[in-house]
């Protein structure tokens, strides 16, 4: 097998400079797309065995066990991460596991990029492009939330208080790379609850 | 703009979220009796919809969260969302009873 090659979407960007909070791209996270029947217990145990940890049931949430995190994606779909060297291996033996289980598993690490926001105001950067009341209590660590974000579609896993994932499809990833340094920008911070800066 | 909320996976979002599905429970002839299809009956599964004044009843799809479909009762004068149900499913009792004009007609079987 040849080795893995992987060029990333973001890859004739340089290093954003002068924002508010620290924003990156995670180049190396496989994603399996895996696809069953929730209440079908053959399936739960198949994915259990290989996976190691129970797919999630409650909407919006995620589990992980070792280096492997599955994330609630609808009442039949999970996204599954993983390093992305064992992404097609972890897809193949998926497949094995569940032979004849009405289900699918798919290596779709290439599908999206996934960009990494830290720091303090990164919930008042995210609400700029969003609808979604991120400062109210369903955002806690391991809340995931596909979600509409500056007129595209996206994935937001809150991975601590400060540190969130988005997930965009790999040709939106330069546009909300571009948005991101616009509402990042440490000129355009802002402060939802405290004293404002003003006036403006 | 409508505030909607999907019964599915609890998001709630305006209608940007949303994607409108139109009219719920139209019936397929084909589906029921594939061999005496009459051209009024395929034109009216195709092309005729109720243009309710208050309650009416549509499909609806989470679009930009779980995205599965689903049934909303909505008025069609005030805007607003009387129920969320599943998309195999048919709406509360009280509602059934509630509509009036062609979803009377309808839902009047359904009622027994």
């Amino acid at each position: 097998m040849p080795d893995l090659y992987v060029e990333s979407p973001l890859a004739h960007r340089n290093s954003p400079e002068r924002l508010s909070i620290y924003l990156r791209e995670i180049k190396d996270r496989g994603m399996v797309d895996l696809r069953g029947i929730a209440s079908d217990k053959k399936f739960m145990a198949a994915a259990k065995k290989v996976l190691g940890l129970d797919l999630p049931k409650t909407p919006h949430s995620s589990v992980s066990w070792g280096d492997v995190k599955a994330l609630w994606l609808s009442i039949d779909q999970w996204l599954i991460l993983c390093p992305r060297a064992k992404a097609a291996e972890l897809a193949a033996a998926l497949t094995a596991e569940l032979g004849v289980i009405h289900s699918l598993a798919v290596d779709v690490s290439d599908m999206r990029a996934v960009l990494r926001l830290e720091g303090e105001g990164v919930r008042e950067v995210l609400l700029k492009g969003s609808s979604l009341d991120l400062l109210s209590g369903d955002y806690k660590p391991g809340a995931v939330r596909r979600m509409h974000y500056a007129e595209i579609a996206a994935l937001l896993h809150v991975v601590e208080d400060t540190v969130f994932d988005l997930y965009v499809f790999r040709s939106y990833a330069d546009y909300a790379w571009e948005f991101l340094l616009a509402t990042a920008r440490e000129a355009s911070k802002i402060k939802l609850f405290g004293k404002q800066a003003g006036p403006f | 703009m409508l505030l909607v909320h999907c019964p599915v996976c609890g998001a709630e979002g305006d209608e940007t979220d949303f994607h409108g599905g139109g009219q719920a429970h139209v019936r397929r002839p084909a589906t029921h009796d594939p061999v005496n299809v009459s051209d009024e009956a395929q034109r009216d599964y195709l092309f005729i919809r109720h243009n309710a004044k208050g309650l009416h009843f549509e499909r609806w799809r989470c679009d930009r969260g779980c995205g599965k479909w689903f049934h909303a009762a909505r008025d069609t004068v005030t805007m607003e969302f009387k129920a969320y149900y599943g998309i195999t499913e048919l709406p509360p009792r009280e509602l059934m009873e509630q509509a009036t004009g062609e979803w009377a007609g309808y839902f009047k079987d359904k009622l027994k």
